[in-house]
């Protein structure tokens, strides 16, 4: 069985890569005590999640079995998660009541677009990734980030960016969810059990972000200190 | 298989822009925030050095004025007072020569008054513009001050310095100074109810300190501070050293009472020497 793992993490060095440099933030989260922030908590739980799910789908994929479920089920759980993040950062009330409203809503829209892309759902076999979601939850993500980063040049309340944990959080995941938007519809139709189609470098482009962003967010969590919690 | 590969290319150039993008909004919110962030100093630092420049204008508006009252003071009422006293005094000769005991008495009374009175002058003139600190610097000022304190208050004012020449400072600095001591002993003696005071003067190659402690009933700085209970005198001793570059610190002496510690950068005084006051000079002064 070892050598099995061996074998799929050697022949996919950086899907594996992508895999395992989750550890790093999670470590650094545990050593630097950053749980202790609500978002960065949230964080915490979203890479033990993600750790964990990524694991199961290796372990599939390493016994060549249809390891897709996951990926489909680990899509609104991630958002929700994520999105959750910024709920502790948004000031207004009227944005945390939209971001509740995204986070049902976007549940929902999943839960029907892991329906509608897989008919027969007993067929784990020819189980299929959702043509939708993927590409709604990355628009949705960016939208967040991109208005947490207006929030922050508009309130000026944080004086070197390079020094606050979440700017490296949400560059991370900007970096992530912008080389996964393209490629996240066109999934749908490459992996297919019977007659999958190699998408070249663009398949491995958001496994390369998605490696860069746990370095961004190890960087950022590496920035964390208990001593400034309050004032975050 | 040609549309797959051009899918391919085409996938790529999308992420890989998608992804320029995203570089480019990280760096731009960067680079903005920087940017915003300096001119927020830049105009930070034009309030603070136009507050200062008020402050100074106005403190040096307080200072020409106690100086205009004590010319004032002294070539008029003082001129007059003395006038009066040497009539008086004829005016004494030809009563005691009356032989009128009644009258003489009067004239005593009248004389002793009018001394009391020049003497009153002379104290009032002296508060308003320190001139021994003018002629002969901050430690004899200080002295002086201790001793007028002592006579008046059943109060036990030590004073000490690391060294027995104090250099003189500029003009602006040893007034700071001096008004900065007169405003913690004045407090410690209105508010403390303390009965002993140590003032220690120290100046090194930078720094000049002068600490005020008392043994009174002590204060919370901080406290005062939150509830906005900071008196005149308080911030009075911040405004002025905050124009020649001071701070000041407030202590809590384990044994009780209050300590003030004030440290302002040195500034030797250039090698003009300060002019004397008397006779006080009708231009403006500066300080």
């Amino acid at each position: 069985m070892f050598d099995t793992y061996i074998a799929y993490i050697t022949k996919n060095s950086i899907f594996s890569i992508a895999v395992f440099i989750t550890v790093l933030p999670i470590a650094l989260t545990i050593i630097r005590k950053a749980f202790l922030d609500q978002s960065l908590r949230l964080l915490f739980c979203y890479l033990i999640i993600k750790l964990a799910i990524d694991l199961v789908m290796l372990h599939y994929a390493s016994v060549r079995l249809n390891n897709l479920m996951f990926y489909n089920l680990s899509i609104p759980l991630f958002y929700a998660l994520l999105s959750g993040m910024f709920y502790f950062k948004f000031t207004a009330r009227r944005q945390k009541n939209l971001l509740i409203a995204s986070i049902v809503g976007f549940c929902l829209f999943s839960g029907w677009d892991i329906v509608n892309s897989n008919l027969n759902l007993r067929d784990m076999n020819e189980h299929r990734i959702v043509v939708y979601a993927k590409t709604v939850e990355g628009i949705l993500m960016i939208a967040l980030i991109l208005l947490y980063f207006y929030e922050i040049i508009k309130s000026l309340q944080i004086p070197n960016l390079l020094t606050f944990p979440f700017f490296w959080v949400c560059s991370g995941l900007l970096l992530y969810y912008s080389s996964l938007i393209f490629v996240a519809p066109v999934l749908h139709y490459a992996y297919t059990w019977k007659n999958p189609q190699a998408l070249g470098m663009a398949e491995y482009i958001p496994s390369i972000f998605e490696i860069i962003c746990a370095l961004l967010f190890s960087v950022g969590i590496y920035h964390y200190s208990p001593k400034d919690y309050a004032k975050q | 298989m040609q549309n797959s590969e051009e899918l391919k290319w085409a996938l790529l150039i999308a992420s890989l822009a998608m992804l320029a993008m995203a570089f480019c909004m990280i760096a731009f919110v960067m680079y903005y925030q920087k940017r915003r962030f300096e001119e927020e100093k830049k105009i930070s630092d034009i309030e603070k050095n136009y507050n200062r420049l008020l402050l100074d204008t106005a403190l040096n508006s307080e200072e020409t004025e106690r100086r205009r009252i004590a010319q004032d003071l002294h070539d008029d009422i003082g001129t007059m007072l003395s006038l009066t006293k040497l009539s008086l005094n004829q005016l004494g000769k030809l009563v005691a020569n009356s032989g009128d005991e009644k009258e003489e008495s009067i004239m005593k009374k009248s004389q002793s008054l009018v001394e009391e009175t020049i003497l009153h002058v002379r104290r009032i003139t002296r508060d308003l513009v320190p001139t021994t600190l003018e002629r002969f610097g901050l430690m004899e000022a200080i002295e002086e001050f201790i001793h007028k304190l002592e006579e008046d208050n059943n109060l036990i004012i030590a004073f000490q310095s690391n060294t027995e020449e104090f250099p003189r400072q500029g003009q602006k600095l040893e007034l700071t100074l001096y008004r900065i001591m007169q405003e913690l002993v004045n407090n410690a003696i209105k508010h403390a109810s303390c009965t002993k005071i140590d003032i220690v003067l120290e100046i090194d190659e930078e720094m000049i300190g002068l600490r005020v402690t008392d043994n009174g009933v002590g204060f919370d700085p901080e406290k005062i501070k939150e509830s906005n209970l900071a008196g005149l005198g308080l911030l009075g001793i911040e405004s002025r050293l905050a124009i020649v570059n001071g701070t000041v610190q407030y202590e809590q002496p384990a044994k009780g009472g209050s300590s003030a510690i004030a440290r302002i950068p040195v500034n030797p005084a250039s090698g003009n020497k300060p002019e004397p006051l008397h006779p006080f000079r009708r231009e403006r002064v500066n300080i």
